[in-house]
């Protein structure tokens, strides 16, 4: 069995997923772990996907672009090679960054986690607002490994976020078994 | 009176509608002590109901004593025919469930609630509870609708999660 990644982007319109699935069911592949969703108009794709062997990475991506490409969409296939998850262990919290819209936020921020190791999990971003005057709001789920200080990090966020004229918060998220 | 094993999705009980006991006797009280036996096995989980070990009875067992997000704490309770007589106030929180592996999800429920059911002597108990307990509550009697979690979050990418590891279980891998 092999495994492929797949993106698929473009100017949204209705049919686009049924006719991505209908090229990788008559391939024969199973599709694992999607996302999709739509950017300011734009359709955006990702797929795990398994498949028979003689399927190829190109191949199915031939059959993809055949499918697409009359809806005006770009797709690209890669082989996805197994290999043990890098995980990072420790509590989840969220993050939330909100404020006048700027360049270099989304850096700035993810910079600030990236050097605690802490590892962003999901990250949604939207510019709302008035075009005159646009928000930029960012929600981040993280995981923090137990060796770094939740109040230091709170406040390193803090202080990034002074420095962009945003506003951050950061709280623990603890899920309870029932 | 045992640890029974714990169904996970998809199994089909877990979706279905439980039926009412006509009467709490020696059976009902029998699966009593396995809910119990099998919330007891797990260190971090406060609540079983029959259909998540198989039986599709509308009975729950519950317990959120020592539990950090707990106000209100009724100890073990053990309920047949749960009704919800009152409801309000709402508030979201993250959730796993024992019979969906993988997952959390972020679930509105209410903070304040009566429940009046049957306790395993028979005898009607009415249980006013809030906060985390009001929740757990909720939760076991959506078991004996055939409701899962996953039923009530209102968004896939914002409100259902990849699982971390919780206390007492090993890590699942694909």
């Amino acid at each position: 069995m092999s495994e492929f990644a797949a993106w698929v982007t473009g100017l949204d319109r209705p049919g686009i997923i049924a006719a991505i699935s209908g090229v990788l069911f008559d391939q024969g592949c199973n599709l694992e772990d999607c996302s999709m969703t739509i950017l300011s108009g734009h359709f955006a794709m990702t797929l795990l996907a398994t498949g028979p062997d003689e399927v190829t990475a190109g191949a199915l991506e031939v059959a993809l672009r055949g499918a697409v490409e009359p809806l005006g969409l770009t797709v690209a296939v890669r082989d996805v090679e197994e290999r043990p998850e890098e995980e990072v262990e420790g509590a989840t919290f969220m993050v939330a960054v909100y404020g006048a819209d700027r360049p270099g936020i989304v850096h700035r921020i993810s910079q600030t986690l990236a050097e605690r190791g802490v590892n962003i999990t999901d990250l949604n971003t939207r510019v709302i607002g008035d075009p005159g005057e646009p928000v930029y709001a960012m929600q981040l789920e993280v995981t923090v490994p137990a060796s770094v200080d939740a109040e230091e990090l709170s406040a390193a966020l803090h202080d990034v976020g002074a420095e962009l004229g945003v506003d951050t918060s950061i709280h623990a998220v603890e899920a309870d078994v029932l | 009176m045992a640890e029974r094993p714990v169904l996970r999705l998809p199994d089909p009980v877990l979706k279905r509608v439980a039926d009412r006991v006509s009467a709490v006797g020696d059976d009902e009280r029998a699966l009593a002590r396995d809910l119990v036996d099998t919330m007891r096995v797990s260190p971090a989980c406060v609540g079983i109901a029959a259909p998540q070990i198989g039986v599709s009875i509308r009975a729950f067992c519950m317990d959120v004593t020592g539990h950090k997000k707990a106000d209100s704490c009724h100890g073990e309770v053990v309920l047949f025919n749960p009704e919800i007589v009152l409801a309000r106030a709402a508030e979201v929180a993250r959730e796993g469930c024992m019979s969906v592996p993988d997952l959390t999800g972020n679930v509105p429920r209410a903070t304040e609630v009566v429940v009046r059911g049957l306790d395993p002597s028979g005898s009607v108990r009415v249980i006013e509870a809030n906060a985390f307990e009001a929740r757990a509550l909720l939760h076991e009697i959506d078991h004996l609708e055939g409701l899962l979690f996953l039923d009530r979050v209102t968004s896939l990418t914002t409100d259902v999660f990849r699982r971390q590891t919780y206390e007492g279980q090993p890590k699942r891998r694909r």
